[in-house]
């Protein structure tokens, strides 16, 4: 009996937690929410008793012409940024788990700092910055710009994976005559490859929806995120959710794809 | 743990070399390098950048060192001081949006983690990738979206407006409505932090108190909370400093009739274009920023991290 009522009441306790996460879950969704439901609306009002679905938006987000450049704009920094990120960040990682040397927690603090920096502080030293070394605005000084934040990120995702490797391996196959390029290409590599992975799928979601840096950066050419944030301090134009919404979508499909990696890396 | 590290060392002294020049080209500093030099010029560069310019006199736009002033420092600090003018509205906006936000993500964040870390098993997955997804779209998104549910004629109105509520105060462009942005913006830096430190909790020590007779009050205050503290160290300064720079939520949920210091740092470098005054305002964010990321990457612990990454 009283067995059987502690059984009751730790279910609902259990249950209580499982409400309180949900209600914060719910609270991370709502804005998501409200975007999707907005960009589906036929009408330049909202409401939901005479919601009606509609496609035209998106129609028209997909055939103008200036968020077709902002667009590509975006693709033209996220995808050398990812690259580059990628490399200089594992680069990084690999040095700073994987040997000793001088000065090794200084270049932590210096390599993983811009990861707690507010983004519009970074922006705004870049811009003056650029300014005063002649490297100008646009596509190319945007692209160094976010290698600055991104790449300590991937630095340090990777060197969670790398500090998770026994050191006994790399020692193991020194011994047995593996050269550095063949102890990377045969042993570190392939055990800090699922880390690497979800590196560079974060590093492109987050290149994907930069906007504080790309906004100081840029200069004239405008990407997707500096699109959205014009017109919506312009006042509500209803294609806005509609481009949201496709930016959203690819960050979705991307941050599962991450999740999969991680959670095929704990069942495997 | 020595053992570790004298591996590690025998690694590092079999690729060393009499050449300093050549060491370069081997690991680790090959694989450093390009890091290292990145930021040296485009991290600590535009830093350094910021703090000269805000000596500058005038509206310079490019530097010259042999004229320098404090006037902007004097302008800032005294606007504060008196309160009165932009400044003193900005220091009141900025620090009560910032110290709100800490609390209040602290406050929503503790118990959620303490669930996901304890109390969660079945599509704890899933929980976790839907709290993750936000930190992956970008802030104007969100904030869009938070505007679109409270905007009149939103998705908040047409909800309420079922149950035939229509007449109630408008909820954007108040100092509450940016608190609620930057709350939802950056409560994952206080929930995973926090998450993570509780995953080191490990059941046997919980189990032992409760056999000594602890009751649940005690576990909590002796066991869960100095064994969290970390986690709730790392939060708390990191949602303070990036809440110090929330400039998309002021924009868009204060209408641009609240200022908060980023939206006044924008605002002086975008409109009135004088980098001198807007670079002073950003010393003073840079300085705290600075102290508490060191801080935070005093308290980080990869190792662990590493170690717990997966449960």
């Amino acid at each position: 009996m009283s067995v059987e009522s502690r059984s009751l009441t730790e279910r609902l306790g259990t249950g209580a937690w499982y409400g309180y996460v949900a209600l914060v879950a719910l609270f991370f969704l709502m804005p998501l929410f409200s975007l999707v439901i907005a960009s589906f609306y036929d009408g330049r009002f909202f409401s939901i008793v005479d919601y009606e679905f509609s496609l035209d938006w998106y129609r028209a987000a997909l055939a103008s012409g200036s968020i077709r450049s902002a667009f590509m704009n975006t693709v033209r920094i996220s995808v050398p940024v990812t690259i580059l990120s990628t490399i200089i960040g594992t680069g990084g990682a690999i040095a700073y788990t994987r040997y000793e040397f001088p000065w090794q927690e200084q270049f932590k603090l210096l390599a993983l700092l811009p990861i707690f920096f507010p983004l519009i502080l970074l922006g705004l030293g870049m811009s003056m910055w650029a300014n005063v070394i002649g490297l100008g605005y646009g596509v190319v000084p945007s692209i160094i710009g976010e290698l600055v934040w991104i790449s300590p990120i991937v630095m340090f995702v990777v060197s969670i994976t790398a500090l998770g490797i026994d050191p006994n391996v790399e020692e193991a196959a020194r011994d047995l005559g593996a050269d550095t390029i063949t102890l990377y290409r045969e042993i570190t590599l392939p055990l800090i490859k699922d880390g690497v992975v979800s590196g560079a799928i974060f590093a492109f979601v987050l290149s994907w929806n930069n906007y504080y840096i790309v906004s100081y950066l840029s200069g004239a050419q405008s990407t997707i995120t500096t699109w959205i944030h014009g017109r919506m301090t312009q006042g509500f134009t209803p294609v806005v959710p509609a481009v949201a919404s496709l930016i959203f979508y690819v960050s979705l499909l991307l941050v599962v794809a991450a999740f999969v990696v991680e959670f095929r890396e704990e069942s495997g | 743990m020595s053992t570790i590290d004298a591996l590690r060392g025998r690694v590092g002294a079999a690729t060393e070399s009499d050449n300093p020049f050549m060491a370069l080209v081997r690991p680790p500093y090959v694989l450093l390098l390009p890091l290292a030099v990145l930021l040296l010029v485009m991290f600590v560069g535009p830093m350094l950048a910021i703090v000269v310019f805000s000596v500058q006199t005038g509206n310079a736009i490019s530097l010259s060192p042999s004229m320098w002033t404090f006037d902007h420092y004097a302008e800032i600090i005294g606007g504060m001081a008196s309160g009165e003018g932009v400044y003193g509205d900005v220091l009141v906006n900025t620090t009560a949006v910032s110290a709100v936000t800490t609390v209040a993500t602290l406050v929503f964040s503790y118990p959620a983690a303490y669930a996901l870390a304890r109390k969660i098993e079945r599509y704890k997955t899933v929980f976790l990738l839907v709290l993750i997804i936000p930190l992956f779209t970008s802030v104007n998104i969100r904030v869009f979206g938070w505007a679109l549910f409270l905007v009149k004629n939103g998705v908040l109105d047409s909800v309420v407006g079922l149950f035939g509520v229509s007449n109630y105060p408008t909820m954007m462009y108040q100092r509450w409505t940016i608190i609620l942005g930057t709350t939802y913006v950056y409560m994952p830096f206080m929930l995973f932090p926090i998450y993570l430190s509780m995953l080191s909790i490990e059941d046997e020590t919980l189990a032992a108190a409760r056999d000594l007779g602890a009751n649940r009050w005690t576990l909590f205050r002796r066991i869960i909370l100095p064994l969290s503290k970390p986690g709730v160290i790392i939060g708390s300064l990191f949602v303070f400093i990036l809440s110090l720079g929330a400039d998309v939520e002021a924009q868009i949920l204060g209408g641009g009739s609240i200022f908060t210091m980023a939206s006044n740092i924008n605002y002086s470098f975008g409109y009135s274009q004088n980098w001198p005054l807007g670079s002073a305002q950003a010393v003073g964010l840079l300085i705290i920023t600075v102290i508490c990321g060191v801080i935070i990457l005093r308290t980080i612990n990869l190792k662990e991290i590493a170690s717990r990454g997966d449960a």
